[in-house]
């Protein structure tokens, strides 16, 4: 995988060590959510759900842009700007749903808008030009029509974002020395 | 003034606050259409400054007003009131007044400290105030660099203390985390502003670690000088880059001896040179490696006995 010219740059090397950090901070958080759905509402494998995330047509962001095999540091970082900030949103529903953890979902959706101007402003910094993506059906505040769609809505949302995340963090780790 | 906003009469000051020892002016103007029982061209205007009769110049205003002007050339009251009086039966009437304050602008806010509280994410700022000699307004200010402020138009946010006090708490959805932010302190009265030096930091930088756990001590097979300590990071700082160190000593010591410089999250660190026989006690604290960092407490105690 080609690495960027600017790779090298003890700036963005500190960029990324602090959005690595940042990151695993923003992972564990979510996996703290995750049993917290599990633990409320006994939804914790994604595979007995497969069925009704198809019925309610929950997108997943491919982020192909940020894969080994295509990885191009502009369409990776405006991507992954664009799914934070989609993600800052969406989490919305899952405050709705565990009310007793609106402190952390609230923390989780300033840490989501916080990562991402952080790769925005570094991406101006470093003279990128912002690629923009069509926005995933996601991008708008899902509406459940029932409870255990909002149950399961809210499992697909935090287990999309954990998997994000760890394509974030590998895409991220590539270009860390 | 007497009589509502344009009464019998009105005295209007240059500034109702000045730099202590500076000059200041004053006119009492005094319409006698409508203080009943004046006169007109019989009002004799006086002034007192608190309790001092002061000297003021009078002639004929617009209108068929009397006006009276006054300066006192060097104001060296912290406060006064500047009282406007005319004769009337034989006797002198107050028929307006001015309070007047003197000062200094505030003083320069300075030793800014910032801290990050894991626990709620809010970044406490404390600072130091010279003597306020008016009544300032004070406030911490905090915001991304000011290159970025003007590209991405963030407003200016920060948090204001309590009481005037010297320290306040930004709250979390107010910072930027894992970016330089600056922040300064500005005191605000009437006769100025004075800002802090400013602070350009990571909030994150500068967070209060919660401490270590020390997991487990062992000796090390074939190494008997030497233990193994197996620890953890706090729970809050489990993502975090950390720089700990290690503290131990036998009942025997006064001092106790540090291993500095461990880092990582919680790979066992092994160290030697120690007595066989000997209880010692350990503890072990972290930080974060960026300069400013705050060390956590130290750790709870562990004993461990090195064998004979």
């Amino acid at each position: 995988m080609p690495l960027p010219e600017f790779s090298g740059d003890q700036d963005f090397q500190l960029f990324l060590r602090k959005s690595l950090e940042f990151t695993r901070k923003i992972k564990g958080d979510v996996a703290a959510l995750q049993r917290a759905v599990c633990d409320t509402f006994q939804l914790c494998k994604e595979e007995e759900l497969l069925l009704v995330r198809q019925h309610l047509g929950i997108a997943q962001s491919p982020l192909e842009q940020c894969h080994s095999r295509s990885f191009q540091a502009e369409a990776c970082f405006s991507r992954l700007c664009q799914e934070l900030q989609s993600y800052h949103s969406s989490l919305a529903s899952v405050r709705e749903l565990l009310p007793a953890h609106a402190d952390l979902v609230e923390q989780l959706q300033l840490d989501a808008a916080n990562l991402s101007s952080n790769i925005q402003q570094q991406m101006e910094d470093l003279g990128l030009t912002t690629v923009t993506y069509p926005a995933e059906s996601r991008g708008a505040l899902p509406v459940f029509s029932s409870l255990f769609h909002h149950q399961v809505g809210s499992f697909f949302i935090l287990a999309d974002f954990q998997r994000f995340l760890e394509t974030a963090y590998r895409a991220l780790r590539h270009l860390a020395r | 003034s007497l009589g509502g906003t344009h009464g019998c009469a009105s005295v209007a000051v240059g500034s109702p606050v000045v730099p202590l020892g500076s000059a200041v002016t004053a006119s009492c103007t005094v319409r006698s259409e409508l203080c009943r029982g004046l006169e007109r061209g019989k009002i004799r205007i006086a002034w007192m400054l608190d309790s001092e009769p002061m000297a003021g110049s009078q002639q004929q205003g617009p209108g068929g007003t009397e006006v009276s002007n006054l300066t006192v050339p060097h104001f060296n009251r912290s406060q006064a009131r500047l009282w406007c009086l005319v004769e009337w039966n034989g006797t002198r009437q107050r028929v307006g007044m001015a309070e007047i304050q003197a000062g200094y602008p505030p003083a320069k806010p300075s030793n800014l400290t910032c801290m990050l509280n894991l626990s709620d994410y809010g970044l406490t700022c404390q600072w130091e105030r010279g003597a306020d000699s008016l009544p300032t307004a004070v406030a911490l200010k905090c915001a991304t660099s000011r290159a970025q402020r003007e590209a991405t138009g963030e407003a200016v946010t920060g948090c204001t203390p309590r009481g005037g006090g010297r320290r306040c708490t930004v709250p979390r959805r107010l910072l930027q985390l894992y970016r330089k932010m600056e922040i300064w302190v500005s005191a605000r009265n009437a006769l100025g502003t004075a800002e802090s030096e400013r602070l350009c930091i990571d909030p994150m930088d500068v967070a209060k670690l919660d401490p270590p756990t020390l997991q487990s001590i062992r000796s090390v097979p074939y190494q008997t000088d030497c233990i193994s300590v197996a620890w953890e990071a706090a729970r809050t700082s489990a993502h975090m880059e950390l720089q700990c160190e290690l503290r131990y000593r036998s009942p025997e010591d006064l001092a106790w001896a540090l291993v500095p410089g461990i880092s990582g999250q919680a790979r066992p660190t092994q160290h030697c040179g120690f007595l066989f026989g000997t209880q010692y006690h350990f503890q072990m604290r972290c930080r974060r490696p960026s300069p400013g960092g705050y060390w956590s407490e130290w750790s709870p105690g562990r004993n461990f006995t090195t064998h004979e």
